[in-house]
């Protein structure tokens, strides 16, 4: 049996935020997670579980207090912010819940840019991002700017971005939470059909039980820790 | 491109702030041009001042004599040590200055500049002159002969061959010098004897002892310059002449005088760039404003960018550029408004021969590299803080 890649080794995860003196919130308090190349996982609790924290650090968005953090083999738990921002171009895709498209952009340039930042030359990243669109259906859409597209073309093309370095993992932070049912099923159905065909490993953070139900792996989180 | 898109999207605000740059490097651009125009005619001035040692009576100011030189006195400071030739000059404003009717002029009034044709007196600096049309006055000058200045030509419409009266005399106009840009633009050169006799006519008292005997034509010298032989220190010179007359005369030794000179310029040339500086640095503080508040209106904006791999470096540079781009534009247009004002002014000015800018293609292209250097320092401080920003907190805003 061929050995499944661990993309992401997560263990003993703390993390906590002081908001004020006294106001002190520990998010995270020892939390463990693996995920292997090909998943396509969930991560569900009730809010303020600690679910998005736990993404921002998965992310490198954040570095955690304690525990330690692996992805793609190499430890991440002290990576300075100098270096951050590398890994986050080239092995780590995002999609965020309201899109988060840059406005003055259009469809194609907003997909470059994550291209530019990860160090694609000047075609390449061209003809990648008109691709990745032409294949998510918006061939026609791709001179349009965010204001001018869908709530469902534009999670299509933040789906784009993130898959335009070809990351080894896609973290999205409530993909579907400011969509109705039938688009929301349209983009699960999306990432389902790239986890199956291309083979891209997702995590999916979510308190939507009906999006969870479409992943084939939970995890569950309660009070900072793996419930 | 995307820089100026982002520029546009707050279109009334970058066009204050653009408005804030014109007005400052409108003021650059104006009193620089300004300032170049003083500098030009002090250097002129000063290129002349420091190729002769000047002697003036006692009491009087530059060129302009209230007293005058003893030729007597002149011919023994021409046996001096080291001193080749002596020059005696004799000077007066062009028209009687007219108090009913005054108005404040920029540079230099039309002056008369009467010098001793026969002499072989030569400033170091300035041996000779280029000529716009006609002749410079030499040797076989006649009394009634002229070469004017480019200024006055302009002003009085004069060409060679033209009939000037000055003072109520006619003289013929044999030259006019081309322009300097300093001090000759507004002279007549003409021989000593008739600036003499003019110079008389105009002072009473003078005239009474001019009458009387008791004062002759040649004695009449307001100003006189002297040339140093090859080889002789010039300060040497000047402190003998000063030693041996200085109970009558002022002596301004050439490298004295030039670094007054300088002195007096750098003063000038510190307060006139200085309030231009002032109305720069109050537009330099409204991009600093825009910057910070563009960048805290996009802090979302710059934490997706930083969540996709945007770089701090990267991120700093847009904004950079941004504040740039916004100097360089404000710049352009101040430039252009600044040019287009100097431009009118001195067009206005001309035709009494006082043009009050000049206007550098250097300076110009100085200017607008200076406005986008302005932009940049406005902009590096907001920049830097907003590639700082921590992407979580700067996400949390979504």
């Amino acid at each position: 049996m061929k050995k499944v890649k661990t993309v992401v080794k997560a263990k003993g995860i703390e993390k906590t935020y002081k908001m004020s003196k006294r106001n002190i919130v520990k998010a995270l308090k020892g939390v463990d997670i693996e995920i292997k190349e090909g998943d396509f996982s969930a991560i569900i609790g009730p809010s303020g579980c600690g679910k998005s924290t736990l993404m921002h650090i998965l992310g490198l968005l954040d570095r955690p207090d304690a525990g330690n953090l692996e992805i793609d083999g190499t430890d991440m738990t002290k990576l300075p912010e100098k270096k951050a921002f590398k890994m986050r171009a080239k092995k780590i895709g995002f999609i965020f819940q309201g899109f988060n498209l840059i406005p003055t952009l259009t469809a194609l340039e907003n997909v470059i840019l994550a291209g530019r930042y990860g160090g694609m030359g000047r075609v390449e990243r061209m003809e990648r991002a008109k691709e990745l669109l032409k294949m998510l259906g918006l061939g026609d859409r791709i001179n349009h700017k965010p204001n001018e597209l869908s709530g469902g073309q534009q999670q299509r093309v933040a789906i784009a971005r993130a898959l335009m370095n070809d990351p080894s993992i896609i973290l999205a932070d409530e993909p579907t939470g400011e969509l109705d049912t039938k688009t929301s099923l349209e983009i699960m159905d999306i990432l389902k059909d790239l986890n199956e065909k291309e083979g891209k490993t997702f995590v999916i953070v979510t308190h939507n039980m009906e999006v969870a139900n479409e992943c084939k792996k939970i995890i569950k989180l309660r009070d900072g820790k793996n419930a | 491109m995307e820089v100026l898109r982002n520029m546009w999207r707050r279109k009334f605000r970058t066009a204050l702030t653009i408005f804030g740059i014109v007005i400052g490097i409108f003021a650059f651009t104006v009193m620089g041009s300004m300032a170049l125009k003083l500098n030009k005619m002090i250097d002129g001035g000063k290129k002349y001042i420091t190729g002769q040692i000047s002697v003036s009576p006692k009491g009087s100011s530059y060129g302009l004599a209230t007293g005058t030189l003893p030729i007597d006195t002149l011919n023994k400071i021409s046996q001096i040590d080291g001193v080749d030739k002596v020059a005696a000059m004799a000077s007066l404003l062009v028209s009687e200055p007219d108090p009913d009717n005054a108005s404040v002029s920029f540079g230099n009034p039309p002056t008369i500049y009467g010098a001793d044709n026969q002499s072989d007196f030569k400033n170091r600096n300035w041996e000779t002159m280029d000529m716009r049309e006609g002749r410079m006055l030499d040797k076989n000058s006649k009394n009634d002969e002229v070469t004017i200045g480019i200024n006055i030509a302009t002003d009085k419409k004069l060409h060679v061959g033209d009939t000037f009266n000055i003072r109520g005399r006619d003289f013929k106009v044999v030259g006019v010098v081309a322009k300097t840009m300093t001090g000759p633009d507004d002279y007549v050169f003409m021989n000593i004897n008739p600036a003499r006799e003019m110079l008389i006519a105009s002072n009473p008292f003078m005239k009474s002892l001019y009458d009387s005997g008791k004062l002759k034509l040649e004695d009449v010298n307001s100003m006189a310059g002297v040339s140093w032989k090859d080889g002789a220190d010039s300060e040497k010179v000047a402190a003998e002449i000063k030693d041996k007359f200085g109970k009558d005369v002022t002596v301004m030794s050439p490298v004295k005088m030039g670094e007054m000179i300088d002195k007096a310029s750098a003063t000038f040339n510190a307060i006139i760039l200085g309030s231009a500086m002032l109305a720069l640095i109050v537009g330099l503080f409204s991009i600093v404003n825009t910057m910070v508040m563009s960048i805290s209106e996009r802090t979302k904006e710059i934490g997706i960018k930083k969540a996709i791999g945007a770089s701090p470096k990267s991120i700093a540079f847009e904004y950079t550029m941004e504040a740039g781009v916004i100097g360089l534009v404000g710049g352009a247009i101040g430039l252009g408004l600044g040019v287009l004002a100097a431009t009118i002014v001195n067009n206005k000015m001309a035709e009494k021969g006082a043009e009050i800018f000049l206007i550098e293609p250097s300076f110009l292209v100085a200017v607008i590299i200076f406005s986008f250097v302005v932009g940049i320092v406005a902009g590096v401080i907001p920049a830097i803080r907003a590639s700082k920003l921590k992407v979580v907190e700067a996400i949390r805003e979504l």
